[in-house]
């Protein structure tokens, strides 16, 4: 090594630890909301340029008509699928507290400000987009953000002035309360690496079946209740485990998210420890 | 001039692979082509040209790939270590090279964003992991180190021509 690489190579150290020292402090979000705001168009045009060839090479067959097919009558069946949930919902949620104005209380009227994915985390460990809306939008963190067929997204962890980050429910770190709609045994909706949600802490005498609904449950009040999350796609039981692994598919492709819907009326509670 | 041209084509790079190579799946994960081109480019190159570009693509990187500052550029770091192994000369072949350094590279940028995550957030499980995130990155960057190695070789400038009288 030469004098000129030890020096870069100190430099560039150096400045890592400056950085990152400078992000736990918040002082880049100035210089983050700008870079963002710069290069959105440019990382869309990229986007848009590379998708096609990302779909056939992710799909191995000619994916670019029938990847679009695919998604439209993906996002179709899950508006349909939703709609049936939220009936489901609705009918179970009145039938076990007969009372119609709960279930209005759970649902108020909602209120939603849309917004367009322009960025997305670049590393494998984490599932995070980044939503052209921000502060000024009056995002702030915790909020929850659901498709546009209205099955959850995740929530905001992050928000700069105008942008916004969003951490899916894929992400590792990723928790939620939920439970199988037909059967109600509860869980928690859990992220993984690789995008796939796995439904930890089901009961092993609670009969969850493939094909079932998984939706919010409310409990914890990070979220709201009877948000649709998924469907049961294997669950594998063990005799020796206390409980069941049920891994659930989501409605929408995450992995292709273009526009979402922020849930402004909702209040994420913080339940304080006794 | 040099760097302002390396600059440039470091922003790009960072770019294409926040925007473009992302949308790439295999084996659950996406491939690093900034970093392999990295490292070829450290092979072909030599270490003091890569490293003003791997600042640059660092911060590019750590900024439009929703990262935290300075993660991903303490994550490209190791290359400049890994640079002493083409200095020492043991390896003749610079496609072996290119493939150890790949791998090594590619295992230390995962473990340091892994690292970087426990520290500030924790929560992570490091064996699921290993073997799901940073075994599957390094093998999918091997698989597309010839390309690029080809494509960096072709891009080095020719050796000056020496006639009989120098």
């Amino acid at each position: 090594m030469t004098a000129r690489t030890l020096a870069w190579t100190g430099f560039i150290a150096i400045a890592a630890f400056v950085l990152m020292g400078a992000g736990r402090l918040t002082l880049l979000d100035p210089v983050e909301n700008v870079t963002l705001g710069v290069t959105a168009p440019l990382q869309e045009g990229l986007s848009t340029a590379t998708r096609p060839v990302a779909d056939w090479v992710n799909n191995l067959t000619d994916a670019g008509e029938l990847s679009r097919d695919n998604q439209r009558l993906r996002e179709e069946n899950e508006r349909l699928i939703n709609d049936l949930a939220r009936a489901r919902e609705e009918t179970a949620q009145v039938q076990s507290i007969e009372d119609l104005e709960a279930v209005r209380r759970q649902f108020p009227e909602d209120s939603f400000l849309d917004a367009g994915v322009i960025a997305r985390d670049s590393s494998n460990l984490r599932s995070v987009v980044a939503i052209d809306r921000g502060r000024s939008d009056g995002l702030r963190e915790g909020m929850i953000v659901v498709t546009e067929g209205r099955s959850l997204v995740g929530t905001i962890s992050k928000t700069f002035d105008d942008y916004a980050w969003v951490t899916l429910i894929t992400d590792p770190k990723s928790a939620v309360s939920a439970m199988v709609q037909e059967s109600r045994a509860e869980g928690v909706v859990a992220g993984n690496y690789g995008g796939s949600l796995i439904m930890e802490f089901v009961g092993q005498g609670a009969a969850v079946k493939e094909g079932d609904f998984v939706v919010t449950s409310g409990v914890g009040g990070g979220y709201p209740a009877g948000v649709v999350i998924g469907r049961v796609a294997k669950v594998e039981k063990a005799e020796q485990d206390l409980f069941q692994e049920v891994s659930v598919d989501h409605l929408a492709s995450l992995a292709k998210l273009e526009h979402v819907l922020v849930i402004t009326s909702f209040e994420p509670q913080r339940i304080e420890e006794p | 001039m040099r760097y302002m041209i390396g600059g440039g084509i470091a922003f790009l790079l960072a770019l294409v692979q926040a925007s473009s190579v992302e949308q790439f799946k295999v084996l659950g994960v996406t491939p690093n082509l900034l970093l392999v081109l990295l490292v070829s480019w450290l092979v072909v190159r030599g270490l003091e040209d890569v490293l003003p570009i791997l600042a640059v693509a660092g911060v590019t990187l750590g900024l439009v790939g929703l990262q935290a500052p300075g993660v991903v550029l303490l994550a490209l770091l190791p290359i400049a270590g890994l640079g002493i192994v083409r200095e020492l000369g043991v390896i003749h072949s610079e496609l072996v090279l290119v493939l150890l350094l790949v791998a090594g590279a590619s295992l230390a940028y995962e473990t340091v964003v892994l690292m970087s995550l426990m520290v500030t957030g924790g929560g992570y499980d490091v064996l699921r992991a290993a073997n799901e995130v940073v075994l599957p990155a390094a093998i999918v960057n091997l698989a597309i180190v010839p390309p690029v190695y080809l494509f960096m070789r072709l891009a080095r400038p020719a050796a000056p021509r020496r006639g009989f009288a120098s």
